[in-house]
Parts: structure tokens; C-alpha cells; sequence
């Protein structure tokens, strides 16, 4: 088997093929790095900022009420350290969630501080084409993908048009040895440059005195390319099963190519569009917007004509109410429009599954901490944390005697400062065992593929006529 | 030379590759086709339901100071997005018309987005297909076409016969064409089968005259990776060397350069430039606050010395006013800075009756200083936007001419008026219109009238307004955008010819 594999491995490392996917995926590799070079730092300081800012603000409050009310404004999401593996459409995706503004103020009402989740429409300013950013997973996903089955595609019919696949079964090597051995052989080929690209893009990136990879992100990076060695893995067997299958290699090019080009480049756009299409639309912005007006304005109509009455501790009771009940309102609209939004791209994203390619980068996107599913992870992050902000306001507002415990009205909550340091703060965080919860679909149905097709090209092979 | 063709054709259609052709071409752009068209279809419909609105919000307002931020144009979407989309989602399609900005591209907002996170998947239009799969197909079809004859040594048998060479390398190309131009036509058939069944859409004689234009582009753009392939076929004596070849510069040209160098020339604007000019247009508008509050100083009757220089703020102490306004817009990036006052009287008293005249004139002068004062500003503003936007967009498209797939997306694109230029015209015209508005206000002595803040003795009338109405250029206009990439197109493919032509002749069997 060994020896196949380096025989194998041999014919590989003088082919023209060979030499052309060195060049490629080097100069692939290395304009990721340098461009990650020159966008994460930035992206890096514009997080810092806001999060300095926010914080400040916060920080610079000491009143209990104006705490309550301003909350802790926007919430920004972390930038992951690994984007350059997936860019996962970071750019599409709001980066803070919360809000920052007053909604109203009627008299010393003012309204409480909710969870908001602004909708970002891609910057309509940029007049440039539209490109795939090249990030590992378009390096993996599309061009490794295609090179794995250039790899493959020849290497059993090729045998066969050539007369030497006769001559190996004529040995006395089971069949299943041999192809392991070209599995091997075309596998090890494909690793060697890869790896040559990858040492050189980390080389370059962990060279830089502005970005430093943690543990945890190396450890990550292993996962990841453990992944794309899975991924590889597919490509190849899906080559040698279509080899094995085909008489002459030409005709199994073609099949590959065109396989190729429908999984790979058209599924992971035209599935969703379609699946998307055809669910249930979420509410639109402006039926959004009514909903919010028409709930606000029955709230009021509740309690309009009690909300002024006179300066009773019961008016004040009902203000109390009132302002408690507009937030939670506007929170669950809010909520409400958000699964509405989640939902639909989640069907979407489960029918894109049928593509390797869409499970890969969903498997990077995880893992490298971009794209959705870590848009989603950081969205519950920020729904605890202000679930922690409520309750921190509360529980202050109890431990003073003194305060009427009425939290909404001025002079109904704590007057005593607070102290700025004992305010919860925010902080995104990414958690390694959330993510790979979140992967295990993903993973279970990559090494399914991989299983089914490596079987596939095994019974293919054995029963093969030479 | 018939034969010949006839030999070649059948050789081709007889293949698996061929039926494999059709049959994922067909079955891409029909899917496509679909799931674009029914985009369309929800995009149609919020236009129209954002032109109604929009309409009636207008009508709602009473003077015609009110009209601003009611006035607002929509952009249709293009039918032809379905071939090649383009810019047509990408930028706004919502904008508003009016006197204190020259509306451009950048000042257009989104209606009715409806879920922003589906912007996550891209959306692939029929060029894209094209793009990719002919492409790859015409390659196949190349690859084998001398260095395959060679090996198995037909060459050698076709060569002995007095046929010249040059008429064997043209019977390979025109019967491959010929196979390509199958598949191409059946899908765009179909596709356009599916376009004229929906209701909604409506091609006229120029959208179709439009699709040929996509076509011819579509001819040249397979032609020259059928040459492609045949220049590497002929460089190369074996089919497996030749094909190894072709896929990788498949590879390169189509998936990877158009992304490589946009990635990798990211080209950003300088925000010193953009800070300058903006101050610059801030500074213009200060003059004008300044000029506009010097005017209201001097005058006793707006701002008698009584009230110590109160002005705006108080309505110039007219009876009835229920509200002032401000409108500002304030946004660096766009370099877009204004800010207008205004009032809104419901019933103007009769004690303050004589200081109405005084009013119209203060806005007679207030509006007409606006006027000038955006005219100032968008002799800085229009090159300051160019430079910072539509310079790096059109480098970041000449890069791509590098390759086939950018030369082809552009003319496509020019052809389905999606380009930059297409969606231009359609600012251009909204420019044209708010300068309607304002000459038809200047006039109708509408901006020093009564109606313009009060709304006591006859309310606006908005119908005589002068209407908006877009039409996509001319054929004409698209095809001269188009021309010169499918030139440089043509061009490439009689190089690549001449060269196939003058190694073949040139080599020895």
C-alpha cells in the first residue's frame, strides 16, 4: 500500500499539475494574509473604541435612574482574531445590537432602555463589484476543491486508457489496498503544497506585531485544519469514485467538472434563494414600524387619562407600570421581528446543507467565529447580559430602604449613587464548546459524505472490469 | 471544408460531454430563471406599493414647504437584472427630491428591504451561469481538439489530404461553435420562454433588441475560451497536459483573478480629500446661515428690536403658527450638508396679517440663496464624490478587464443597464427633475407664496407639479457602452486566432 501511495505520490510530485497548485495556492494564501494584515487591526481599534466609548458612558453615570434609562447603550460584537479562515459575511451583519437613543420623552417619562437589533442594509454607498472575499474558505472550498478532483480524476481511468491498471490487479494486491494507496498517495500530494501555503500565510500573520493568536485561536486553527482535510478528503473519493466509474478520463473530467461547478459554485446561492423565496416573509420594516406605533398607542389609550391624574404615590404606581410595560413590549416586537428574520435564513441555511461546500464553510465559519451562527451566538451573549442589566437594577434599587422601589419614575427608584465600577459591563466572548454544538450537524453530515463516497468509490473499484 | 464541419459537428454532438452540457446549462438557467424572476417580481411590487405611498404622503401636505421629505422618487427595477443584475439591487432605489441638495446615487435609501440577513448568499444571475459554465465547456470541448487528433494520429491522416491548414483549424471552430452555441440558446430560449409567461414583466422590441446584444457578447466571450483552449491544444502534444493546462487557467481567469485582485487592491478614499471638501461645503452653507440671519436682523418687521433679534425660532412672532421646522442632513461621508428652517401656519391671525408679506419675501430670498448655495456646493460636491467613489469602482472594474469574465460581465452589463452608467441615467433624470421642480417653484412665485408656510388661504396644489417619469436609454446608448469591451473581446479573439493559426501552420506532425 506504501508503496503505491509513493509511487503514486512520485508521479504527482513531477506532474505539471503538481507545480501549478504550488504557485496558486501560495499566491492565494499569502494575498490572504497580507489583506488580513491590513484589515484586522483597524477593525480591532473601531471595536475598542466603541466598546471604551460605551463603556464610558456607562462608567460616567452614577444616578440609579439614568443608569436604568440610558442602559448600557450599544453592545459591539467582538471581531474574531481568525476572520481571515472566513469572512462568513461579517460585513452584512450588524455589529452592535441595543440602542442608543431615547424613543420618547413625555414630561419626566422617559422611555426605558430595550434590546433593539438594527438591521443593517449593506452599504448602499459602495458602487464596486461585488466579489467573494478571499478567505480560507473560498481557498478550500472553491479552489482546493477543484484541484483535489484534478488530483483524481485520471488517476484509475487513466490507469485503465493506459493499460498499467492491469498490470497492478494482476498483482497479487487486493483491489482495496490499491486504492487506498492512490487515496494515500493523492492525498499526501494535495497536503504538501497546502501546507506550504498555510505555514507561510500563519508565518506572515503571526509575524506581525499587531495581531497575536492565542492559544485558544491556535487551537481553533488546528480544528479548522483538521476540517479541511476532511473536505479534501471528499473531493478525492468523489474523483476516484467517478474514475473508477468512468472509461476514459475525459469523460470523467467532465462529469467531475460539471458536479463541481453545480455543488460548489451554484448550489450554496440558488438553494437559499429559492428555500427563502418560497418561506414565509418576514415581517417587512415598515409593517414593523406600524406594529410598533399601533402597540404603543393602545398602551397609551390604557393608560393615558390615570398617567397624569395627580402626584399620588398610585399615579406614580401607574407610570411605574406604564414604563415597565412600553419596554417589555418594545422588547418583544423587537424579538419577535428578529426569529422572524432568523427563522428564514436558518431554512435556508438547512437546505443549503446539500452541498459540501455550504457544510465546509458553515464548519469554518463556526469554528473561525464569523459569519451567522456566531452573529447568533453573540445576539444571546448580548440578551443575557441585559437580563443581568435589569436584574443588577433591580436588586440595587431593593438593597436601598429608602427608594419606593418603582423602577421608571425618577423619584420611585434608589437616589443614592452608585457606584460605576459594581455596573455589569459587557463583553462578547466566544466559547469553543458552544461552537462545536453548533458544528455537529455540520461535522456529522461532512464525514457523511466523506463515508458515503469513500464506500462508494471502494465498491466501485472492487468491482470494476479491467 | 462542409465535410470537414460535418465531421467535426457530429464528432461533437455525438459526445457525453455535449448532452452533459445542455443538460446542466439548461437546468441552471431555468432554476435560476425562476428564483430571479420571482425577485423580481417582490422587488416590483414594493415599487409600485412605494410609488403609491409616496404619492399620497404628498398629497397629504397642506403647504408646500411641507413637501420636503414627501417628494420622493422610486427607482423601478430592470427587467433585465434577470441576464445580469449588476448595480440594480445593490444601490438604493428610494430618494427624495428636493431644492436644498442635487440628489445623487448616494443620497438613494432601500425600501422595502425586508430581511436583511438574506443578503448573506449571494445572487446569481444568467451571465454568471454563462460565465462559469460555458466557459468551462467551451474548454472541454477545446482541449482535445489538435493535441487529442495528434495523439491518436488522425492529424496526420486529415493533413495528407490537399486541404490547407487553415481551413481545418476553421472547420474545428465553427462546428464547436456551433455545439456551444446549443446550449446557449436553448437556456436563453427557455429562460425568455418563462420571462414573457409572467405577468409581471414586460419585455419590449428593445429589451429584446437588449438580450441580443447579451447574446453576441455571450458568442464572443465562449469563442474566446474555445481559443483558449485550442491555443493551449495546439501548444501541447498531449490531451492530459492540454487539459491540465485549461483547467487551471479556467480556474485562475474565472475563480480566482476577478477576487484575487479585488481583495487584493482594496481601494479605499482618502478621508483628508473627503474632510476638506466637506468642510469646504460647510463653510458655504455657514455663509449662507450667516447671510440668512443678517436678513432677518435687518428687518424690524420679522425681527423687531422689541424682541431683541428673535427670528425663526418664534414664528417671527406670527399668529397661528403651529410648529417650526428644521431639516438638516449631515452626512460626511457623503459629503451632504444642509440645514433649512421653516414654519408651518395653520390660520395666520389678522393682527399679523400685515407682516405676511414680509415673510414671503424673507422666503422668497431664503430659497433662492438655497438654490445658489447647492449649486456652489455641487460644483466641489460632484468631482469630491466622483474621486472618492466612482474612481475606485472604475479602477476595481478595469482590473477585472484583465481577465474574459470581467470584460464580459461589463458588457453584459452595459447591454442590461445595470452598469454604473445605466443606474447613473437614472440619477441624471432625477437631477433633471428636481431642477423641474425648482424652475416650476420660481415660476409659480411658489417659494415667496402664502402656500409655501401657510395654509390658511389655499392649500398646495400638487397635481400641476411637473410628473417624474424614468425611461431606460435608448439601445443606441447601451450598445456604444457596450462596445468597447466586446471590441477588446473581439479583438482578443482574432489575436488568440491568428496565433492558433500560426502555431498550427508552423508545427510538424
Amino acid at each position: 500500500m506504501w508503496h503505491i501511495a509513493k509511487r503514486e505520490l512520485y508521479d504527482n510530485l513531477n506532474s505539471l499539475r503538481f507545480a501549478l497548485t504550488t504557485v496558486l495556492l501560495l499566491g492565494l494564501m499569502l494575498t490572504n494574509a497580507l489583506m488580513h494584515l491590513q484589515e484586522h487591526p483597524a477593525k480591532i481599534k473601531k471595536y475598542r473604541s466603541s466598546v471604551a466609548d460605551a463603556l464610558n458612558a456607562l462608567r460616567s453615570r452614577t444616578d440609579l435612574y439614568d443608569i436604568a434609562q440610558r442602559g448600557p447603550g450599544l453592545l459591539y460584537k467582538k471581531p474574531s482574531a481568525l476572520g481571515f479562515c472566513a469572512e462568513g459575511g461579517d460585513t452584512l451583519l450588524p455589529d452592535a445590537v441595543g440602542r442608543n437613543d431615547t424613543v420618547w420623552e413625555d414630561g419626566e417619562l422617559k422611555s426605558f432602555w430595550t434590546m433593539k437589533y438594527p438591521s443593517t442594509t449593506p452599504d448602499l454607498k459602495d458602487i464596486r463589484s461585488d466579489i467573494t472575499k478571499v478567505d480560507w474558505a473560498f481557498i478550500i472550498g472553491s479552489v482546493l476543491s477543484l484541484i483535489a478532483l484534478l488530483f483524481t480524476f485520471d488517476s484509475i481511468s487513466g490507469e485503465r486508457e493506459r493499460g498499467t491498471l492491469r498490470l497492478i490487479v494482476a498483482n497479487s494486491i487486493p483491489r482495496h489496498t490499491v486504492l487506498t494507496g492512490k487515496f494515500l498517495g493523492a492525498l499526501i500530494s494535495i497536503t504538501i503544497p497546502f501546507t506550504l501555503a498555510v505555514l507561510m500565510n500563519l508565518l506572515v500573520i503571526s509575524m506581525s506585531s499587531h495581531i497575536r493568536l492565542d492559544a485558544e485561536a491556535w487551537g481553533r486553527l488546528s480544528i479548522i485544519i483538521f476540517l479541511v482535510l476532511v473536505y479534501t478528503c471528499l473531493f478525492l473519493a468523489l474523483g476516484l469514485l467517478v474514475s473508477a466509474r468512468a472509461r476514459q478520463s475525459a469523460v470523467s473530467l467532465v462529469i467531475l467538472l460539471l458536479t463541481w461547478i453545480v455543488f460548489v459554485v451554484f448550489m450554496p446561492s440558488v438553494l437559499p434563494s429559492i428555500v427563502s423565496g418560497f418561506s414565509p416573509a418576514p415581517m417587512t420594516a415598515d409593517e414593523f414600524q406600524e406594529r410598533i406605533v399601533q402597540l404603543d398607542r393602545e398602551l397609551l389609550n390604557k393608560y393615558d387619562n390615570r398617567l397624569w391624574a395627580d402626584e399620588t404615590l398610585k399615579t406614580k404606581q401607574v407610570r411605574s407600570e406604564y414604563v415597565t410595560r412600553d419596554a417589555e413590549i418594545q422588547e418583544r416586537l423587537n424579538e419577535e421581528h428578529l426569529t422572524q428574520q432568523i427563522d428564514q435564513v436558518q431554512r435556508a441555511r438547512t437546505v443549503s446543507r446539500v452541498s459540501p461546500v455550504t457544510i465546509f464553510q458553515h464548519l469554518l465559519e463556526s469554528f473561525a467565529g464569523t459569519g451567522f451562527g456566531r452573529h447568533l451566538q453573540f445576539v444571546e451573549n448580548a440578551q443575557r447580559y441585559a437580563r443581568q442589566f435589569r436584574e443588577f437594577v433591580v436588586d440595587t434599587d431593593r438593597s436601598d430602604p429608602e427608594s419606593l422601589h418603582l423602577i421608571g419614575v425618577r423619584e420611585g427608584m434608589s437616589q443614592k449613587p452608585v457606584n460605576p465600577a459594581a455596573v455589569p459591563k459587557f463583553e462578547d466572548t466566544l466559547s469553543l464548546s458552544k461552537d462545536f454544538n453548533a458544528a455537529a450537524v455540520d461535522l456529522l453530515l461532512l464525514t457523511l459524505f466523506v463515508i458515503v463516497l469513500l464506500s462508494g468509490a471502494y465498491l466501485a473499484f472492487v468491482r470494476v472490469e479491467v | 471544408m462542409m465535410t470537414l464541419i460535418r465531421r467535426e459537428l457530429l464528432d461533437n454532438l455525438m459526445t457525453f460531454r455535449f448532452a452533459a452540457a445542455v443538460f446542466i446549462t439548461l437546468l441552471l438557467v431555468v432554476a435560476n430563471t425562476i428564483v430571479l424572476l420571482k425577485d423580481y417580481e417582490q422587488r416590483l411590487t414594493a415599487y409600485n406599493k412605494a410609488v403609491k405611498e409616496s404619492h399620497q404622503e404628498l398629497r397629504e401636505k397642506k403647504t408646500y414647504s411641507g413637501y420636503a421629505g414627501a417628494l420622493v422618487v422610486q427607482r423601478p427595477p430592470n427587467p433585465l437584472s434577470i441576464f445580469n443584475l449588476g448595480l440594480d439591487k445593490q444601490v438604493g432605489n428610494k430618494i427624495e427630491v428636493y431644492h436644498a441638495f442635487v440628489p445623487t446615487i448616494w443620497d438613494a435609501e432601500k425600501h422595502g428591504a425586508d430581511n436583511p440577513f438574506l443578503n448573506l448568499f449571494t445572487s446569481i444571475d444568467i451571465v454568471l451561469v454563462f460565465q462559469g459554465v460555458l466557459s468551462l465547456l467551451a474548454l472541454i470541448f477545446a482541449y482535445d481538439a489538435l493535441a487529442g487528433e495528434h495523439e491518436r494520429g488522425t492529424l496526420r491522416l486529415v493533413l495528407t489530404h490537399p486541404i490547407q491548414r487553415g481551413y481545418i483549424l476553421c472547420a474545428k471552430y465553427i462546428s464547436a461553435m456551433l455545439c456551444l452555441l446549443v446550449p446557449l440558446l436553448i437556456s436563453l430560449f427557455l429562460s425568455i420562454i418563462l420571462l414573457t409567461t409572467s405577468a409581471t414583466i414586460s419585455l419590449s422590441t428593445d429589451d429584446f433588441l437588449r438580450i441580443g446584444g447579451i447574446v453576441l457578447t455571450s458568442l464572443l466571450y465562449v469563442s474566446l475560451f474555445y481559443l483558449i483552449g485550442l491555443c493551449i491544444s495546439a501548444m501541447t502534444r498531449r490531451t492530459s497536459t492540454a487539459l491540465m493546462l485549461c483547467m487551471f487557467v479556467w480556474g485562475c481567469l474565472v475563480l480566482v483573478y476577478p477576487n484575487l485582485i479585488l481583495t487584493a487592491v482594496d481601494i479605499v478614499p482618502q478621508p483628508e480629500t473627503q474632510t476638506s471638501v466637506y468642510n469646504q461645503i460647510k463653510q458655504m452653507w455657514e455663509k449662507l446661515d450667516k447671510e440668512d440671519k443678517q436678513f432677518i436682523r435687518n428687518d424690524a418687521v420679522l425681527s423687531p428690536p422689541s424682541r431683541g433679534g428673535e427670528d425663526m425660532a418664534a414664528g417671527f412672532g406670527l399668529e397661528g403658527v403651529e410648529y417650526t421646522f428644521w431639516k438638516d442632513e449631515d452626512k460626511p461621508s457623503i459629503l451632504l450638508y444642509f440645514h433649512q428652517t421653516g414654519l408651518y401656519a395653520g390660520k395666520i391671525g389678522a393682527e399679523s396679517e400685515p407682516q405676511v408679506p414680509r415673510v414671503q419675501d424673507y422666503y422668497g430670498f431664503y430659497n433662492r440663496e438655497t438654490i445658489n448655495t447647492v449649486q456652489r456646493t455641487w460644483l466641489v460636491r460632484k468631482p469630491a464624490l466622483e474621486a472618492i467613489y466612482v474612481q475606485p469602482a472604475n479602477l476595481g472594474r478595469m482590473l477585472l478587464r484583465f481577465s474574459p469574465v470581467g470584460l464580459y460581465d461589463a458588457a453584459t452589463e452595459a447591454w442590461a443597464g445595470t452598469d454604473l452608467e445605466g443606474i447613473q441615467d437614472f440619477f441624471s433624470t432625477v437631477q433633471r427633475y428636481r431642477r423641474a421642480v425648482v424652475d416650476y417653484f420660481y415660476d409659480k412665485k411658489i417659494f415667496e407664496s402664502r402656500q409655501w408656510f401657510a395654509a390658511d388661504k389655499g392649500t398646495a396644489d400638487w397635481d400641476a407639479l411637473p410628473q417624474f417619469s424614468f425611461q431606460r436609454s435608448d439601445t443606441g446608448i447601451n450598445a456604444k457602452r457596450a462596445l468597447p469591451d466586446m471590441l477588446l473581446l473581439l479583438t482578443m479573439n482574432v489575436i488568440l486566432f491568428t496565433v492558433i493559426m500560426l502555431i498550427f501552420i508552423k508545427s510538424e506532425v
